[in-house]
């Protein structure tokens, strides 16, 4: 009888784990969530950003200036196994140096003069009005690239997945090439698939 | 005065049994009424496999539906509806990314009462590469040659732990694409070509010229199914695919191009080798036929224990063995050592690649898909529209093309 109930009681639902999901929760972008891989997570993206931006304002042509140096974004390059959105890098490392050293820097906005190149034509042909001669160009040109790279080395054995990345982000001066300011964040993670996926 | 028994005990061990067998379908009934009936739903096929597989999608439980943003994928992107295979892949693959560590579905595939297909569907090793494969041809399209390159190594890694040494991480197209996404990025493309040539198996490599603009991906024929076999179906096997079209000409104003597969999908799906879960689902069945074994044992016990002459009966024994025999029998017909069979039902035998120079403007042209005896199986004609510098140009030319 006691084994009957025994089994019967496995029936129920309450040995079923999360058996009611998860509710959302709102989390902080550098706190690891319950839901996590070996890839590049929000939590990597805010640590590393913040990391490099302290680091790129601690740079004597930066902090020394005598007035805030031009800055272009030139697109990350993923040379890791994970497929990424490589801006949010540099978007996010361009609002931290906004927000937090409002006027230290200037960034251009290249990824859009396309738009801004159409408003300027409008106004020279009179079809807008301008608060300057609209046939001086005065689009202003970078003292300096920010730019960077994501790399990575992998390994997959019985014992489980690693993945380390190394996040590198150089500023180079546009006029003589040299390399002003590097840094470099490292990343390493493991984990193991449950035995039903393997 | 003795106790006069009027049936043969062969005959009494038998009606225990079936009033066992009568107590083992109603207590099955009354366990099977725990069970979640999933709801009957339905749709109205249209005809059309990507809003069919969406409506199927939809009704799918939560473990089937990355299979089904697979299926769903593969028909987008032969269509060239782009946007859906998109969607379609990165859900797969943030699928994929999830199976990590403890996870309470993959804990009850491994249960012994129920089965391994209680789990989300990830796909064997060679469907996961092929989630990449495909992603990676919408990253070319996109112009993002860096994370095509990613989609290689991950594919590539995944197909890593195969149980021979020889078949790790040997598919050609992956390490083909990421030596020409290399080269077109500007880093260190020789090492990836020189692991395609080594595992092209006879199979012929195109020149790798980082300065072709047009890629065209080619399929042939119908990919490998998956099977159970097995005394309880505990069995995982492969049927492999088959292809009518072996090679295919392509014919784009005066110029003609024979192109050929790289990749056998099947050759890829049966020489991964054992499966942990394999190992797992062999337990299930050794506990399933034991459980049965000693529930009819115990069965047979309390029958002929039944039966014994009153002053030799043990009533206690009795209720024992039958109570220990029926719960066995519970436990054998409860256990579920059933092997997985989902599968990705329309991925390719074959995968090939070839990369063109062509001028950026609308083009009109042939595909033609040949059999191993050269004649042709089908031919279609197609317009490639070439983007200009620097963007490339995606081409998707399937034998299962509509």
């Amino acid at each position: 009888m006691t084994g009957a109930l025994v089994w019967l009681a496995g029936c129920a639902s309450s040995g079923v784990e999360n058996a009611g999901g998860h509710p959302v929760v709102e989390m902080n972008a550098d706190e690891k969530g319950f839901v996590q891989g070996t890839g590049i997570e929000s939590q990597d993206l805010v640590s590393v950003s913040d990391k490099m931006a302290r680091s790129i304002l601690s740079v004597p042509q930066i902090a020394q200036a005598a007035r805030p140096p031009v800055i272009v974004l030139d697109p990350v390059q993923n040379k890791t196994r994970f497929p990424i959105n490589k801006d949010i890098f540099l978007t996010r490392l361009r609002t931290r140096l906004n927000t937090q050293a409002a006027g230290k820097v200037q960034f251009l906005a290249r990824d859009r003069m396309e738009a801004l190149q159409r408003e300027r034509e409008m106004k020279a042909a009179g079809q807008v009005t301008a608060a300057s001669d609209p046939n001086v160009v005065e689009f202003k040109g970078a003292d300096y690239f920010l730019t960077g790279a994501l790399e990575s080395i992998s390994t997959r054995t019985s014992q489980g997945q690693s993945d380390y990345v190394l996040y590198s982000f150089q500023l180079i001066d546009a006029r003589t090439s040299v390399i002003v300011w590097e840094d470099a964040a490292e990343i390493k993670k493991q984990g193991l698939e449950d035995a039903a996926y393997r | 005065m003795p106790e006069v028994c009027t049936t043969s005990p062969a005959a009494r061990v038998v009606a225990l049994r079936g009033a066992s067998s009568a107590a083992l379908v109603a207590l099955a009934l009354v366990l099977g009424g725990c069970a979640t009936e999933p709801a009957v739903l339905s749709y109205v096929p249209t005809g059309d496999p990507v809003v069919d597989g969406n409506a199927r999608l939809a009704l799918a439980p939560p473990q089937d539906k990355p299979l089904w943003e697979c299926r769903v994928a593969l028909e987008a992107l032969r269509r060239g509806n782009w946007d859906e295979a998109r969607a379609k892949l990165d859900a797969a693959i943030l699928a994929q990314g999830g199976i990590m560590g403890p996870s309470a579905d993959a804990a009850r595939a491994r249960s012994l009462f129920r089965r391994e297909n209680t789990k989300l569907f990830v796909g064997e090793p060679y469907e996961r590469v092929l989630v990449y494969f495909y992603r990676a041809i919408l990253y070319w399209m996109d112009s993002e040659p860096d994370n095509a390159r990613a989609c290689y190594l991950t594919a590539q890694l995944l197909d890593g732990s195969a149980e021979g040494e020889s078949y790790r991480s040997d598919w050609v197209l992956p390490d083909f694409l990421d030596a020409l996404a290399s080269a077109r990025l500007k880093m260190d493309w020789a090492d990836a070509l020189l692991r395609a040539q080594q595992n092209s198996r006879g199979s012929t490599l195109p020149p790798l010229d980082p300065t072709a603009n047009v890629l065209v991906f080619l399929e042939f024929g119908r990919g490998p199914r998956k099977y159970a076999g097995g005394e309880y179906g505990e069995m995982l096997f492969f049927q492999p695919g088959s292809a009518l079209a072996r090679t295919a000409v392509l014919r784009v104003g005066e110029q003609t191009w024979r192109l050929g597969a790289q990749d056998d999908v099947s050759f890829q799906a049966t020489t991964r080798g054992g499966r942990v879960m394999d190992h797992i689902l062999a337990n299930k069945a050794v506990f399933k036929e034991t459980t049965d074994f000693v529930g009819d044992a115990a069965l047979i016990g309390a029958g002929i224990s039944a039966y014994q002459p009153r002053r030799h009966r043990d009533d206690g024994l009795t209720a024992g063995l039958a109570a220990v025999g029926l719960l066995s029998k519970i436990a054998s017909a409860a256990t579920t050592p059933d092997a997985d069979t989902r599968y990705w039902d329309n991925v390719p035998q074959a995968l090939g690649f070839a990369a063109l120079k062509l001028p950026p403007g609308e083009h009109q042209g042939t595909i033609e898909f040949r059999a191993a005896d050269g004649h042709p199986v089908a031919v279609r004609p197609l317009t490639i529209t070439v983007k200009p510098a620097p963007a490339d140009t995606v081409v998707v030319l399937s034998e299962l093309s509509p």
